[in-house]
């Protein structure tokens, strides 16, 4: 990262080592193949292009998940934030979604955001699975804190899974009482809701490996939902 | 009885909606009268089709409501509330007017805007369609009662998960082809079944049903335009006949029924509506099915009397039900794929089908489609309309 | 948790009804003697549902209709790990739904 000045090394967190996440393809229902991978630094501009329109859509809590995200990310690219991670999704290399958190200690993860640009395919639900793969498998952490937002997350994370409750721990996200996932919940549950295959093609890796914005009334139509009937 | 023409058929695109309710139904109604052009001759009845206004919105009246709206006073005006089947009773009730002689012209429009609500509330809003004491306080929701039906039905009749896939993917495909629809995304079988990747790209809805099984929830709103035959015959365009019309119900609870797997309100409503029409199962072109789950498509295509029991997935199988096939089915993309606004969907179904007898159906057209079909199944089979259109030259 | 399942018998017939009708399905009398709904018979069909009222804080929900030996048939929850069409199975009253106004009492149904 070159170097940086006394004061700037103050103000940066402390970096844990943090193994990189392998990247993995997964077929949609579509039948197209999205590829998940970690996103670098330098790339989360790009990301940040795609939550723009959306940090004034009600609907859905889009407005608090998009805003809370935008600033994740800034503070991921801009070293302000300790060990955050950030991992998309991508069809064709178009951005599909994307999902972020944190490592709290070696033991324990805090799952931050998930968005999903392309709905309808399960890829939001992909993306979660993934970053639980993350913090369990790869990172080899005992347990993520994890709250949501919307109902829609409530429902499919809190009960999917299932989490549990542990409401005495603040979660980052607003102080809300926070929900966990141990990691044997997760192997039982790993069967039915992470999926993927390694290692990908080189061709396929080269398709991601650019992250390609949709178009920004593709993204609005999706995520917010139609403007006119 | 007077004859019943389809002078006109229009709808929002379906799926999720900012717009208020009233704003749906209009904008629906304001296109079928665009589409119908009757110049200077008034509109006397207004029919409103919607389920969950009442609790959703905070809305009744919704017939009076249309009225005012479009400005059409002193038109008489109802609403209709009949479960699933809202939007086909509603048809039926203009037809009845205009056959009896009491009126010339009738609007009907179905709407509902459910989106509004999340998930739950909206599964839990259907659900108490269900028996109150018997099905309800179980947590009965339709998507159980299709999973109970379907499991009972794949059993008796050989039906796999693969079947019901190829009724979702076929949908899937034909919405792809309408712009009105709620889902524009092709599914396959790879990805939906036969992948390791398909546990969880298809999640269980209600065992043996999955995700894509199952309609997703709509907001939206269709219209049609009803005229006697003195009114059709002052109007350029294309002759649609409402033909027949035939309504059947069943036992509240799905339990009761002798053989659950058979839809005896289907087969009944079927039967009166091709007699009225004095037409035949063997002379439909293209059919609309109440496909709220794929497995229903199955079930209705039989009961309905274009295959005989037992072999509506064989049917299926050799890709009749395709378009292009012996009988196209939901070419609109059904509801499964077009989307499923409750009180707005047996309205849709004959929408399409107006569309389709007229050919202005665009990709998907049905060729030289004559006569249609559409069931409109409402609360779990237990509340049945279908209607016959016939083209005339 | 006295409370029982009831149905209705035609005083007529005799044909036993579940749920209650304001008229018997069989032969249109009017005059009922109530009857509990209760004791053994197979599975007819089950399903696991995921889409649930939001009250329901669980994955899922396993729902069955059982033939009782009498004939009479019952929607309630199949408390078996590994249910088959066609299993034997008694009835037993539980919680079957968290309402706002309280726990509802219903039919559940285990193997025997
Ligand atoms: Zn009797």
């Amino acid at each position: 990262m070159g170097n940086i000045s006394d004061l700037e090394a103050l103000l940066r967190p402390p970096a844990m080592e943090m193994p990189d996440y392998p990247p993995k393809a997964i077929t949609l229902a579509s039948g197209e193949v999205m590829v998940v991978r970690q996103v670098a630094r330098e790339e989360v501009p790009t990301l940040l292009e795609a939550i723009y329109p959306l940090l004034l859509v009600e609907r859905d809590f889009y407005d608090v998940v998009g805003a809370r995200l935008f600033g994740e990310l800034l503070a991921y690219k801009r070293f302000r934030v300790k060990d955050e991670y950030v991992l998309a999704g991508l069809i064709d290399g178009v951005l599909a979604g994307m999902v972020n958190g944190r490592l709290v200690n070696e033991k324990t993860g805090m799952s931050y955001h998930t968005l999903t640009i392309r709905r309808g395919l399960r890829v939001g639900s992909h993306l979660f699975a993934a970053k639980m793969e993350y913090h369990i498998e790869h990172c080899q952490q005992e347990e993520v804190l994890i709250v949501a937002e919307s109902p829609i997350g409530f429902r499919r994370w809190m009960i999917e899974y299932p989490l549990e409750k542990r409401f005495e721990v603040q979660h980052e996200l607003g102080g809300v009482p926070s929900w966990v996932l141990p990691k044997d919940t997760y192997y039982a549950a790993k069967p039915r809701l992470v999926s993927g295959r390694r290692p990908i093609s080189e061709e396929l890796m080269k398709s991601a490996q650019t992250i390609l914005l949709p178009r920004q009334e593709t993204v609005v139509r999706q995520v917010a939902g139609e403007k006119e009937g | 009885m007077k004859s019943v023409y389809i002078a006109g058929a229009g709808m929002t695109r379906f799926g999720r909606s900012e717009w208020p309710l009233m704003q749906l139904a209009s904008v629906a109604s304001l296109a079928a009268l665009k589409h119908a052009n009757l110049g200077g001759v008034p509109v006397d009845g207004v029919v409103v089709a919607n389920m969950g206004a009442a609790r959703i919105n905070r809305q009744t009246a919704l017939g009076s409501a249309l009225v005012d709206q479009l400005a059409l006073y002193p038109a008489a005006a109802e609403s209709v509330e009949n479960g699933p089947a809202s939007g086909a009773s509603a048809v039926k009730v203009g037809f009845q007017a205009i056959a009896s002689g009491m009126a010339d012209v009738v609007l009907v429009t179905g709407v509902e805007r459910m989106r509004v609500v999340n998930g739950m509330e909206g599964t839990d809003f259907v659900a108490s369609l269900s028996h109150p004491i018997a099905e309800y306080i179980y947590g009965v929701t339709l998507p159980s009662l299709a999973g109970l039906f379907a499991r009972l039905f794949m059993e008796k009749h050989g039906v796999e998960r693969k079947h019901l896939a190829m009724v979702a993917i076929k949908n899937h495909a034909n919405a792809a082809k309408n712009p009105y629809a709620h889902i524009q995304q092709t599914i396959t079988m790879e990805g939906i079944l036969t992948l390791p990747e398909a546990v969880v790209n298809n999640p269980p809805i209600a065992e043996p049903l999955h995700m894509f099984d199952c309609c997703p929830v709509s907001d939206g709103a269709a219209s049609l335009v009803l005229v006697s035959q003195e009114v059709a015959a002052k109007l350029k365009g294309p002759k649609v006949r409402l033909a027949g019309m035939g309504q059947a119900t069943d036992t509240h609870t799905v339990h009761e029924r002798k053989d659950p797997t058979d839809l005896k309100s289907v087969r009944i409503a079927a039967e009166q509506a091709f007699r009225r029409a004095g037409l035949k199962p063997e002379d439909v072109d293209v059919a609309e099915l109440h496909d709220a789950f794929t497995i229903l498509e199955i079930a209705e295509s039989e009961a309905s009397g274009f295959f005989p029991r037992g072999e509506g997935h064989k049917a299926l199988e050799r890709g009749d039900t395709q378009l292009g096939g012996r009988l196209p089915i939901n070419p609109s993309g059904g509801l499964k794929a077009k989307g499923h606004p409750v009180g707005a969907t047996g309205v849709a179904q004959l929408v399409e089908l107006t569309w389709q007898l007229r050919g202005e159906c665009g990709e998907r057209q049905v060729k030289d489609a004559k006569i249609a079909y559409a069931c409109n199944f409402g609360g779990f089979g237990n509340n049945v309309v279908a209607s016959v259109l016939q083209r005339e030259a | 948790m006295s409370m029982k399942v009831t149905g209705m018998k035609c005083s007529s017939c005799g044909t036993v009804s579940y749920p209650t009708h304001a008229v018997c399905p069989s032969c249109r009398n009017e005059t009922f003697e109530t009857v509990v709904i209760e004791g053994e018979g197979k599975v007819l069909t089950y399903t696991d549902v995921y889409a649930l009222a939001v009250e329901y804080e669980t994955r899922y929900l396993r729902l069955a209709i059982v033939e009782l030996d009498d004939g009479v048939r019952v929607t309630g929850h199949l408390l078996a790990d590994k249910p088959k069409l066609g299993m034997r199975v008694k009835t037993t009253i539980g919680t079957v739904r968290e309402m706002a106004e309280g726990a509802i009492q219903g039919l559940q149904f285990v193997a025997v």
